[in-house]
């Protein structure tokens, strides 16, 4: 075994345990995402590049889900504080807070409850259709 | 007077934290749709930033780094996506139609309701995107002839009311399979939609990670499309 080899397995061992290793793991898988986004105007977000390279690694087994799945958890579960920071901007919008925005409000509400009983009944019917029928 | 940018920072970084904990706290123990995190934080500090007469660009300024930490969020659901994998490859004729049908809703009715209550011009063309993840509606949005900005606002709104009333919804509805209920959230309220169903169970979570994805990619496509059919 090669010190080279050795010091790789020491490092895949601590990225096992330590969540922060994991974080930042992740963090350059989106950095990574970003770079190339730069580099060829791809019009897609850093993430999404980050998040396909990933599931690259991980499809040729490059990459063990052990070294991701604390970190993964953990942005995951705590996702909803990072989207706090973009609901301020409606200060920005102050003529929002009269009919204008009561009509806005309308639209969202109506448009998000039919796409939401839409799409739930699309799947439901569509995934118990094809149960009954299949072989 | 000028604030230290680093006070500033400190400042709005830690109460946007500290709100957001005891938000969710007390959500977990009165599970009541006002006391859900991502309405109750943005409540109390758009309620501190009136209060002391604060700005949006103060507020942005010190607090704007955590907006950069859905980067790595969207990369983290590598993982459920991975893990559940078979799923995935067993029910994907279901998931594409349960998209399609999504997207065609989520644009007509918004084209239709904003006609209806007399909203035209940028502002309906703005509305539009709204069902898809801010990053990928932005884009949608400059496509197709909207405001940008505005867009990414109602984005966010699709999100606070749309995990809210996915809750809602899901109670009323004869839907059972964790596909159906992952797709409610994921095609009706992109991220903050699906950060709700991760907390459902890991396949509603995976499901929904995958198709907000998918959506916002269908959507940009499209819109290339459009806008190239409609200058061309």
């Amino acid at each position: 075994m090669t010190p080279v080899h050795a010091a790789s397995i020491r490092l895949r061992h601590a990225l096992h345990h330590s969540r922060t290793g994991q974080m930042a793991l992740l963090a350059a898988f989106w950095i990574a995402g970003e770079a190339v986004v730069r580099l060829t105007g791809l019009p897609l977000p850093g993430g999404i590049v980050g998040l396909v390279l990933l599931l690259g690694l991980l499809a040729t087994h490059r990459i063990s889900l052990c070294s991701l799945r604390k970190g993964a958890s953990w942005f995951l579960a705590e996702m909803l504080l990072f989207f706090v920071p973009a609901v301020l901007a409606v200060l920005n919008y102050p003529q929002m807070l009269g009919l204008l925005g009561l009509k806005i409000l309308a639209v969202i509400l109506g448009g998000t409850v039919s796409v939401m009983t839409v799409t739930a009944m699309t799947v439901e019917l569509a995934g118990r259709w094809r149960m009954r029928h299949a072989t | 007077m000028q604030p230290d940018p680093w006070l500033a920072t400190a400042f709005w970084s830690s109460l946007t934290i500290a709100f957001y904990l005891l938000a969710k706290r007390l959500y977990r123990r009165w599970p009541r749709w006002w006391l859900m995190p991502l309405a109750l934080t943005p409540a109390l500090l758009i309620a501190v930033v009136l209060a002391i007469h604060a700005s949006y660009r103060d507020y942005i300024h010190g607090a704007g780094w955590l907006l950069a930490l859905l980067g790595p969020a969207t990369v983290a659901f590598a993982v459920p996506i991975y893990e559940q994998r078979a799923l995935i490859r067993r029910e994907w004729p279901v998931l594409a139609l349960g998209m399609v049908a999504g997207t065609l809703t989520a644009v007509g009715t918004s084209w239709m309701l904003a006609t209806a209550l007399g909203l035209d011009g940028t502002l309906r063309l703005s509305l539009l995107p709204r069902s898809i993840s801010t990053p990928f509606a932005m884009q949608v949005s400059q496509d197709i002839g909207g405001i940008p900005d505005l867009t990414a606002v109602f984005v966010v709104l699709t999100g606070v009311l749309g995990a809210i009333l996915g809750e809602v919804l899901l109670s009323w509805l004869p839907v059972r399979s964790a596909l159906a209920r992952g797709a409610l959230f994921a095609i009706g309220a992109h991220g903050a939609g699906t950060a709700r169903a991760t907390q459902l169970g890991r396949e509603e979570g995976s499901i929904a990670g995958l198709l907000m994805v998918l959506v916002g990619l269908l959507n940009v496509l499209a819109a290339t499309l459009i806008a190239a059919l409609l200058h061309s």
